[in-house]
């Protein structure tokens, strides 16, 4: 669905945000793309919508060159931004003069999102909080039903009941057509949610691996003192908590933020236990 | 799929319509008070209001009001926290900016000069009853609403180009953009008019140097004529076309 290819960008005057960054989007998927602050997640988002414009390499929807801001691509890609201010007009205004430019947008999905999202449509905008403003576009980018759904940080914001319905609500609108991409720092927030972790550190894609593959690869939990596997990262903070390959051991479910530390500190050593899981699969 | 849909474009001028809405209502409430009040001030003095002088009074609020408002309709272009949505809006860079100048030139006008027209005849109506004045009704089909018209015509589409280039100060720095082109066209025009007229002696003595000045600025020709009027307005919307193109957030 979504190619990019020796892709590379650094802002003016700045060093390189991004370094020859391979990625591939398919349909079907709930990608989280995770990174420490400022590693070029936003960046990647809008370079995906075609906000910016790559120093070198290529990003491609369906063929299309995002830079070139075609309608045919952007009918098909929606962005959530972290930070957005909408037009002081009702809920319901905002969806009239905006929704006719998505041909796929589903009027009746937005106004039952917005319902379960305890709004009116007649709430006039510029009155909302920043957590209602985002759940007004929250609804909307899901009511688009682009191929496409971009969200940069979508639970900043939201208190924590909200997060747990933005949750239930995300579990529910992807299909097989549909490809959504969820950046945050804050990974306990897509917790059961995402079915592939794409982590960015260094200007570099560090991690890339469907959720499937880690725990068929990794192991997570607190192993026993006299396990003879060694460990990959352990921290104390987690109460004992480590990666370990998962060898025989029976499969657990993937602690993300353990896995984002992981990646972080030996991501040499993770890597090669995927290719190693998959070269065994394949064998 | 096509890249320019007049379908597309009414419905992003609605979009920008609805949006601005209260700033268009309030823009024209103020120009329609100020017209009244300057129409009201000029008939206390001869107790009448030439067509003239009413289209003057028309332009001194026409033309800043529609640079204001172009400002203002790309304010979510060059806002941080507004481009994002705007741009990764599916509209191709020729229809945003179609529709950006059809509500800002023929919508504005539109609008705008039917109420002015309502405004001056009601002011009039009000300067007979107060001062006897007489009653001339202001037509929009004379030379002097025209001349009018081409003004604004001629100069939005560069206050377009500075509504989308300048992210800060974008009025002050317009301004001084359009200062300085004046400045080279007038000093490019004097070069002109001497190198093509030097044999008629307009060099020679102090006074006709500023003669020749006074001349590049009253006598424009033909071709001065057409570059000016046909095709600053146009390359200044190549220029808006291209600025857009390349606008990242």
């Amino acid at each position: 669905m979504l190619t990019i290819k020796h892709l590379n960008f650094n802002y003016p005057k700045s060093r390189s945000v991004l370094k020859s960054i391979n990625m591939n989007f398919e349909a079907g998927n709930i990608y989280g793309l995770f990174g420490k602050n400022g590693e070029g997640k936003s960046t990647l988002l809008k370079i995906m919508t075609g906000l910016l414009f790559p120093k070198n390499g290529s990003c491609l929807l369906d063929g299309y060159e995002m830079g070139k801001r075609e309608v045919q691509s952007l009918q098909h890609i929606f962005l959530v931004p972290e930070d957005f201010e909408l037009p002081s007009i009702s809920i319901q205004s905002f969806e009239k003069v905006q929704s006719c430019f998505y041909p796929q947008f589903s009027q009746k999905q937005f106004y039952e999102l917005v319902k379960e999202f305890q709004l009116s449509p007649t709430d006039n905008i510029s009155k909302l909080s920043f957590g209602q403003k985002k759940k007004v576009l929250i609804a909307f980018g899901i009511a688009t039903n682009t191929k496409l759904l971009l969200m940069d940080e979508p639970t900043n914001g939201l208190d924590i009941p909200s997060k747990s319905q933005f949750r239930k609500v995300m579990a529910s609108v992807v299909d097989e057509n549909k490809c959504v991409v969820i950046s945050t720092h804050q990974v306990r927030d897509l917790h059961s949610l995402i079915n592939h972790v794409m982590i960015l550190d260094n200007a570099q894609v560090a991690f890339d691996q469907p959720l499937h593959k880690v725990s068929d690869g990794l192991w997570f939990g607190k192993p026993s003192s006299n396990d003879p596997t060694e460990l990959i990262y352990s921290e104390s903070s987690f109460g004992g908590k480590a990666i370990v390959p998962r060898l025989d051991k029976n499969e657990t479910e993937v602690d993300l933020e353990l896995l984002f530390n992981g990646v972080l500190s030996a991501p040499d050593t993770i890597n090669a236990i995927m290719n190693q899981t998959q070269h065994d699969e394949r064998v | 799929m096509k890249e320019f849909s007049l379908s597309r474009i009414g419905q992003f001028i609605r979009r920008d319509i609805t949006i601005h809405k209260s700033t268009f209502v309030t823009g024209l409430l103020v120009g329609i008070v100020l017209i009244f009040l300057f129409c009201i001030f000029n008939m206390m003095w001869d107790k009448q209001l030439s067509t003239d002088e009413f289209f003057g009074i028309f332009g001194l609020i026409y033309i800043p009001m529609g640079v204001l408002f172009t400002f203002s309709i790309f304010k979510e272009f060059n806002d941080a926290k507004t481009n994002q949505l705007y741009l990764s809006i599916p509209l191709s860079i020729p229809e945003r900016l179609a529709s950006k100048w059809f509500t800002s030139t023929i919508i504005y006008t539109l609008v705008y000069s039917i109420l002015a027209i309502i405004t001056g005849i009601l002011a009039l109506l009000f300067g007979i009853v107060i001062f006897d004045a007489d009653f001339n009704v202001p037509s929009l089909f004379s030379i002097e609403y025209w001349n009018v018209l081409k003004v604004y015509f001629l100069v939005q589409p560069l206050f377009l180009v500075g509504a989308i280039s300048f992210r800060k100060n974008r009025i002050g720095k317009t301004l001084l953009f359009l200062g300085i082109l004046v400045l080279g066209f007038t000093f490019f025009n004097f070069f002109l008019f001497g190198i093509f007229n030097h044999n008629h002696g307009l060099f020679s003595g102090e006074t006709l140097v500023s003669e020749a000045f006074d001349k590049t600025t009253a006598d424009f020709s033909g071709l001065g004529r057409w570059f000016y009027g046909l095709l600053l307005g146009p390359l200044m919307l190549i220029v808006a076309y291209f600025k857009m193109k390349e606008k990242e957030v």
